[in-house]
């Protein structure tokens, strides 16, 4: 005979259900479903302005893996992201270290460091497209009043890239120097006077205490800037506009295939093989955090 | 009170907070919504809307949208059942995508019973009106015509020293160029980086059509071609040996440039002539009324140069095309809009209207249209060599595809001759492609 559920605990079933509902209708509402549209519509040759379409079935897919564009794309995006967080996490390390102790100003120093973060992309993009301005550009300016050379930033192929690659520099150091910082106050003081005591050097302390109990959190970090990168399309816009091969990232060219060549079908199937990459590390980097978080864990214990 | 008076009250009072009406005062007309970009002819449009309201009682809203979104918005709208626009003033390459997407309305039988079309400036007629180009099926009307013209500081040009030095260098007055080696040579004859002198600046951004406007014209002259008007086919058109010439020719003018010369768009360019820093500048003739606010009599006007006897130039502006996606009632209306806007009466206000171009050939023939402004009769002949780029459903990717390019061969990335291949190429991919959609 099956023990008898009392009403109290079927209400507590029932009212679990209730509060994770609204959560998960928005999920499926706003995630799922235009997840699932989407794929979809990549075997369709829908375009943006309407009318009948039709499957074509695997043709887009075929299409994208043959593209010049979409090589391009993916190097360029590849390339940004791979510099993009490098650099801000090694800039951002280095400045929370040099943050960590308790000094005068700290907190104003702090502030200020959130400015950028806490600024609209597609914002700080247009104003950094009149910084960089060869000509008007306040950076050129001051840098011919100096004697210096004046680079043409937003022009000469070589630098559209860098200088893209500067203003997400600028934006997000920041957020890893917070990130890295929260990592640093969270060592235990006791480590560290221990390593004293035993007369280690500097830079076996780095090694073998700061890094390694900072190694998760830096990790989340990077886990973010990098699914964040994969996905720059603000910047390039608001710098050098969606068709500029020098600067045209995966996000850049979807937006060129769907909105300007109004293809949807076409951008679909770009979106869902973009995805693919971005799910996959965005795993590989949850599964090496866990796994250091257990190993963490087992030496605690 | 009769039951028919207290039914009239119960209507007036209980759902007068619906908004819903219950007989009694007529409906107002609703009003026509007009989506152009944001520019000073949209204000002048506006203008000429209210005059229309006093007189029919139609309403008339034109919503300027901000040129970077202009036509992602505009597509987009379309993408839904029904257009928040009853008449769109869209660029003169969308017209083929309007025409056989079924989103523009047919005006063919309707356009010549609104306008004698003979009045049409033809060149306006074929490039801004009918889809395909010369077939005669119309699917909007003129609205704005523009050309690509040029700038000049005429205060330099006239000044008696830099006359003497330019006779004495290169045997011959110095006046607005005529042909392209005379431009070449006026743009290297102002050529003084020391002090921040610079000769010209042409087209040659890469955001939107800014390359493919600036280098056509270049392309055209030389006796190039984007390709087969009726095949489409741009092998040995846009990659043949007048193509090369047109673009190394272009590439020849960039030294002559300011800084950063080789990727400049509409707005950049009129910043280097408007700074002081620039001889001559090649930009759309829509913009040339600010230039003379800002520089009065300083600067003087002049038609895009010829090579050999071959002139052509890039055409601009927008036609006025009614949406297939609003209301028979609206379309209607809009009809009554556009034939009012096309009368002569009113296309005299038009050309008063900050940057209102007509395409009507009696008033651009006319000395008071010609002598109204400094640039006037220069715009009045360029149209005589206005020519377009595709047209077709796919205009947009040929355009990338050219701009991305043609930028490259710029930029010095890619040779010229690989550049056109390039462009020769995906040319015709598109073209292949949109063929079997």
């Amino acid at each position: 005979m099956e023990p008898a559920v009392s009403y109290a605990e079927r209400s507590a079933g029932r009212l679990k259900y209730g509060f994770v509902a609204p959560a998960l209708v928005l999920l499926i509402g706003m995630n799922v479903f235009p997840l699932c549209y989407n794929i979809v519509l990549s075997f369709t040759n829908a375009e943006l302005s309407g009318g009948a379409w039709t499957f074509v079935g695997f043709d887009h897919y075929s299409r994208v893996f043959s593209d010049p564009r979409y090589a391009a794309a993916m190097r360029t995006t590849a390339l940004f992201t791979t510099l993009a967080v490098t650099i801000e996490l090694a800039l951002g390390f280095a400045l929370a270290l040099s943050l960590q102790r308790t000094f005068r100003g700290k907190s104003a120093i702090l502030t200020l460091l959130l400015i950028p973060m806490m600024l609209s992309p597609a914002v700080m993009g247009l104003y950094w497209n009149l910084i960089l301005n060869g000509q008007y550009g306040i950076l050129n300016q001051t840098l011919g009043a100096l004697g210096l050379v004046q680079p043409q930033w937003l022009t000469d192929p070589a630098l559209k890239l860098l200088s893209v690659l500067l203003v997400d520099v600028w934006m997000w150091t920041p957020f890893m120097a917070l990130i890295a910082l929260a990592g640093l106050q969270a060592i235990p003081v006791y480590l560290y006077e221990a390593a004293e005591i035993d007369r280690a050097s500097v830079w076996r302390v780095f090694r073998r205490i700061t890094l390694p109990l900072c190694a998760p959190l830096l990790f989340l970090a990077v886990l973010f800037r990098a699914t964040d990168a994969l996905k720059q399309f603000d910047l390039v816009m608001a710098i050098t506009g969606p068709n500029d091969a020098a600067t045209q990232t995966l996000s850049a060219l979807l937006y060129q295939v769907m909105l300007r060549d109004y293809k949807i079908g076409l951008g679909s199937a770009y979106a869902f093989v973009v995805l693919v990459p971005v799910v996959a590390l965005a795993t590989v980097f949850i599964r090496y955090v866990d796994a250091m978080q257990r190993r963490q864990g087992r030496g605690a214990t | 009170m009769t039951l028919r008076s207290f039914h009239r009250i119960v209507c007036v009072f209980g759902f007068s907070f619906l908004g819903i009406n219950c007989g009694g005062a007529p409906e107002a007309t609703p009003a026509l919504t007009v989506w152009w970009a944001q520019w000073s002819p949209a204000d002048g449009l506006q203008e000429l809307g209210n005059q229309f309201e006093k007189e029919t009682g139609i309403a008339v809203k034109v919503l300027q949208i901000p040129w970077a979104n202009y036509q992602d918005q505009v597509f987009l709208n379309f993408g839904n059942n029904k257009t928040d626009f009853d008449i769109v003033v869209g660029d003169s390459q969308w017209i083929g995508r309007g025409a056989t997407k079924g989103l523009y309305v047919d005006l063919t039988t309707w356009l010549p019973t609104a306008i004698d079309m003979k009045k049409v400036h033809p060149r306006a007629a074929r490039y801004l009106c009918e889809y395909p180009p010369g077939s005669g099926k119309f699917y909007a009307a003129p609205c704005e015509t523009d050309a690509v013209g040029f700038a000049y500081r005429k205060d330099w040009f006239a000044d008696p020293n830099e006359q003497a030095a330019f006779k004495q260098k290169y045997g011959r007055d110095l006046v607005p160029p005529d042909t392209w080696d005379e431009f070449k040579q006026v743009a290297e004859f102002f050529t003084r980086p020391a002090d921040n002198r610079y000769g010209c600046a042409i087209l040659t951004g890469r955001s939107y059509d800014s390359l493919v406007m600036g280098f056509q014209q270049f392309l055209w002259a030389f006796g190039g071609s984007w390709g087969n008007d009726a095949t489409h086919d741009p092998q040995g058109n846009v990659n043949g040996p007048a193509a090369l010439a047109a673009l190394e020719f272009m590439k020849s003018l960039i030294p002559f440039a300011p800084q950063g010369g080789a990727n400049m768009d509409y707005g950049q360019v009129l910043e280097v002539f408007t700074n002081g820093s620039t001889a001559m500048m090649m930009d759309y003739f829509a913009f040339f009324p600010g230039i003379v606010d800002q520089m009065g009599d300083k600067v003087g006007f002049f038609m895009v140069p010829r090579q050999g006897d071959q002139r052509f130039i890039s055409l601009g502006g927008q036609g006025m095309s009614i949406s297939t996606k609003t209301s028979p009632e609206q379309q209607e209306r809009a009809r009554q809009f556009i034939a009012w806007f096309l009368k002569t009466d009113v296309q005299k206000q038009w050309i008063t209207k900050k940057a209102g171009f007509t395409a009507d050939t009696a008033i651009l023939s006319s000395p008071e249209f010609r002598q109204a402004t400094p640039f006037n009769d220069a715009f009045a002949q360029s149209l005589d060599h206005v020519r377009d780029f595709w047209n077709v459903p796919a205009y947009n990717e040929l355009l990338a595809a050219a701009q991305q390019h043609i930028g490259e061969a710029l930029d010095g990335v890619a040779s010229s001759q690989d550049a056109l291949n390039a462009v020769a190429e995906k040319h015709t991919q598109i073209f292949k492609e949109s063929a079997t959609q």
